[in-house]
């Protein structure tokens, strides 16, 4: 049940590395992407097609030209490998890209998923507080803490009604409702 | 019998008791029924409980909001306007809440107070205690 509603979670909060088309020189000209492997993976990882994704992503790894197609390739697979329910191994993924780059956020953010899949919140935390420090303002991420926090200290909500009327400073106090749920 | 009293004594008793109790209920009766203002008091009929924000609850966000508004003779809310707010992700919902709440319509003879009620939404969170296997 608990990893029913994690999956639930994880097609709002992983975050995929983009794909772009290919640069070029002359803006009237579209090319496709240069990995289309690579392109393909990210948009069925995206569309939640977890199996397909990966096996186009590994691929595109196979394929890759260069540090940066690597990077995309391994920070796709960490989000791929978790959406299929591989933590162990979307964990070395995750790993590959963030030792070679300390300041790549969203593998922080994928990390932290993975962390907590494995029930490593200690870990989970510090992802997301790196994170945090490289992007202050990114949803995804707050709603990631937000899924830490109720994994590890867990609230109920409560709203509780005051009722008074109002004749100029004089308040006269009514308590009326307490709800809870 | 109360002990160590007579008959006459415990007479007296109850009846001074019996006078208070009447008393109480009158001052009830004319507290619910008029404001110390002379208009009639209003009573809630619906009450609308808010949700708790999503984003407020995810972020660990509490705080309060004081919502204070006109009752329309029919129980309508009217004029709503926030006075007090410790955060605005909790005023919209206070808002909606008090939009759609009702109190009972006044009969025709009674007096409106033209008073503002004035309805205070605290919004927490308690944390929720587990219990751990040894």
């Amino acid at each position: 049940m608990r990893h029913r509603k994690f999956f639930h979670f994880l097609s709002v909060t992983l975050l995929l590395a983009p794909f772009p088309a290919a640069p070029t020189e002359d803006a009237k000209t579209v090319l496709g992407p240069e990995n289309i492997y690579l392109y393909d993976g990210a948009n069925a990882l995206m569309a939640q097609n977890g199996e397909e994704g990966v096996r186009l992503t590994l691929l595109g790894l196979q394929m890759a030209k260069g540090g940066r197609e690597e990077k995309i390739a391994h920070s796709n697979l960490c989000a791929g490998f978790l959406l299929i329910n591989q933590p162990e191994t979307a964990l070395e993924h995750c790993n590959w890209v963030i030792e070679r780059d300390e300041g790549h956020w969203r593998t922080y953010n994928n990390r932290a998923l993975v962390y907590m899949r494995l029930e490593r919140f200690a870990e989970a935390e510090e992802d997301i507080r790196k994170g945090q420090a490289l992007r202050p303002n990114s949803k995804k991420l707050k709603i990631v803490k937000g899924m830490y926090l109720d994994e590890t200290q867990p609230v109920t909500p409560r709203i509780e009604l005051d009722e008074r009327r109002k004749a100029d400073e004089d308040l006269e106090k009514q308590p009326t409702d307490v709800a809870g749920d | 019998m109360l002990p160590g009293t007579s008959a006459t004594q415990n007479a007296i008793v109850l009846a001074a008791l019996a006078f208070l109790g009447i008393t109480t209920l009158c001052s009830a009766d004319v507290d619910e029924s008029q404001s110390s203002e002379g208009g009639t008091e209003r009573k809630p009929l619906f009450t609308m409980i808010p949700d708790y924000p999503k984003v407020a609850r995810r972020d660990r966000i509490e705080g309060e909001v004081q919502v204070c508004f006109d009752v329309t003779r029919e129980g309508r809310t009217r004029r709503i306007a926030v006075r007090k707010s410790t955060h605005r992700v909790f005023e919209k919902p206070a808002i909606r809440a008090v939009r759609v709440s009702t109190y009972l319509p006044l009969p025709s003879e009674a007096v409106m107070s033209g008073i503002k009620t004035c309805r205070t939404f605290r919004f927490t969170l308690e944390p929720v205690v587990t219990e751990t296997e040894n």
